[in-house]
């Protein structure tokens, strides 16, 4: 049986050339293609797949905040995340959120090949151009920056702060969270307070920084 | 049959003879999967760069240049410009992630003949391929996402253009992350002076938040990520 993969890509010829390129593969079929990171989340859930091609700028919810979700609630699929992204940064916090492979846009199709099948067959992948790159080390060499550690804040927060990013009113947020306003209210005061951020322009240009909105 | 491959060596030369540039190999050789599945185009070359873009321009002639904008080293817009310089009846296609009014407008002024975001379908580049090409012959559906040059509106132009000086610096203001009431100390005018202008901002640049606003100005050069 051949390998179901899920492709979350928010740009449509990216998607369609992806598409085009894996459809030459016997073993490997695009079962779905998410646009954002909770559609994502929702076909992965219904369909079934066995992995998850996870661009990581997705508008709406991060690939890397999907690819969390996903690995925690769907513990067979497996994450490989494709983006051209390749600072340390990106790297460490997508493989910390669960995804068994990285893979930069730089790859030529053979290459994406060799990480799909190395993925969905219990392994794990870095692209080639990464490797002999040192996570552990990093992670070591560089203890978190207050300007760039996306791990002072939640899970749940960094959401809330792409929401917030996005233009998103605290009524709405709390409406696609399905919580109460107060409870963004104070999610939002511990974001600026964990960031040292003081407003909702600070916030904004923290996010476009962090990869969690584009402009 | 003889004849028939005389007759696709015919069709051969019919076809559109198209560079892709992009840094991005995935992304290239998608496209180049796609537009091989059309069969008026002709994929003759990759270019990773803006610098080989300019070099295979020179040396393969293509029909047309499907350009990404945004490449290390070399951008594609200053690509844009040199091909045109050497090359002026080569018809363009920026084909971009980014949205940004200012973009589009650089690369259309650097001679590119249109511009396509990628959240286009490949129908749409395709067709605007045979359009600047010359082939596509009727009008077609209707293309999204698609601004050719002669189609370019006034509207397209940036539209803080139309605010006032005042405006234009409460704008930056809020977008460096001033309070109203900070904006109205320093501008030494009232809190309901400051909200006002910013309704109007708002309205003139049809943004409805702080943070969209905070986007436009970084996007538009008015403020920094930083």
């Amino acid at each position: 049986m051949g390998i179901r993969i899920l492709l979350a890509e928010d740009h449509k010829i990216v998607r369609q050339g992806l598409r085009s390129l894996l459809a030459k593969q016997p073993d490997l079929e695009i079962v779905a293609e998410a646009e954002n990171g909770s559609e994502a989340i929702a076909l992965a859930t219904q369909l079934g797949v066995d992995l998850v091609l996870m661009d990581l700028t997705l508008p709406d919810m991060s690939g890397i905040d999907a690819t969390r979700r996903i690995v925690a609630e769907l513990p067979e699929v497996r994450v490989l995340a494709l983006t051209m992204h390749s600072d340390k940064r990106f790297i460490t916090e997508t493989l910390k959120a669960g995804a068994k492979g990285y893979l930069v846009k730089e790859s030529a199709t053979l290459e994406l090949v060799e990480a799909i099948r190395s993925v969905a067959g219990g392994g794990s992948y870095l692209s080639r151009s990464l490797q002999g790159f040192d996570l552990d080390g990093h992670a070591k060499l560089e203890p978190a920056k207050p300007a760039s550690a996306p791990c002072l804040i939640s899970p749940r927060e960094r959401e809330v702060l792409q929401k917030i990013a996005e233009g998103k009113g605290t009524k709405e947020i709390a409406f696609t969270f399905g919580v109460s306003i107060k409870t963004i209210e104070t999610q939002r005061s511990q974001i600026k307070k964990k960031l040292n951020l003081h407003s909702i322009a600070e916030l904004t240009k923290y996010a476009i920084r962090e990869g969690l909105v584009s402009l | 049959m003889p004849y028939a491959k005389g007759w696709s060596l015919f069709e051969d030369l019919m076809k559109i003879r198209v560079l892709i540039v992009d840094d991005h190999a995935l992304v290239r050789e998608g496209l180049r999967s796609l537009l091989e599945s059309n069969p008026d185009i002709e994929v003759i070359a990759e270019a990773d760069s803006g610098v080989a873009a300019i070099a295979y321009a020179g040396e393969l002639l293509p029909d047309v240049v499907v350009m990404d904008i945004s490449m290390p080293g070399m951008n594609g817009i200053d690509a844009i410009r040199e091909i045109t310089k050497d090359h002026p009846a080569l018809p363009i296609i920026a084909l971009s992630m980014h949205s940004e009014r200012r973009l589009v407008i650089e690369a259309l002024e650097a001679g590119a003949r249109g511009y396509l975001f990628k959240e286009c379908a490949f129908a749409d580049l395709a067709r605007s391929i045979l359009t600047v090409a010359g082939k596509n012959i009727g009008s077609g559906p209707k293309m999204t996402g698609i601004i050719l040059s002669d189609r370019l509106t006034p509207q397209f132009h940036a539209l803080h253009l139309a605010l006032s000086a005042r405006e234009l610096q409460v704008l930056r203001l809020i977008a460096a992350g001033e309070s109203a009431k900070e904006i109205a100390f320093r501008l030494e005018l009232s809190v309901k002076t400051i909200e006002s202008d910013r309704h109007i901002i708002m309205r003139q640049l049809q943004l409805h938040s702080v943070a969209e606003l905070t986007r436009y100005a970084i996007r538009e050069g008015l403020a920094s990520v930083n």
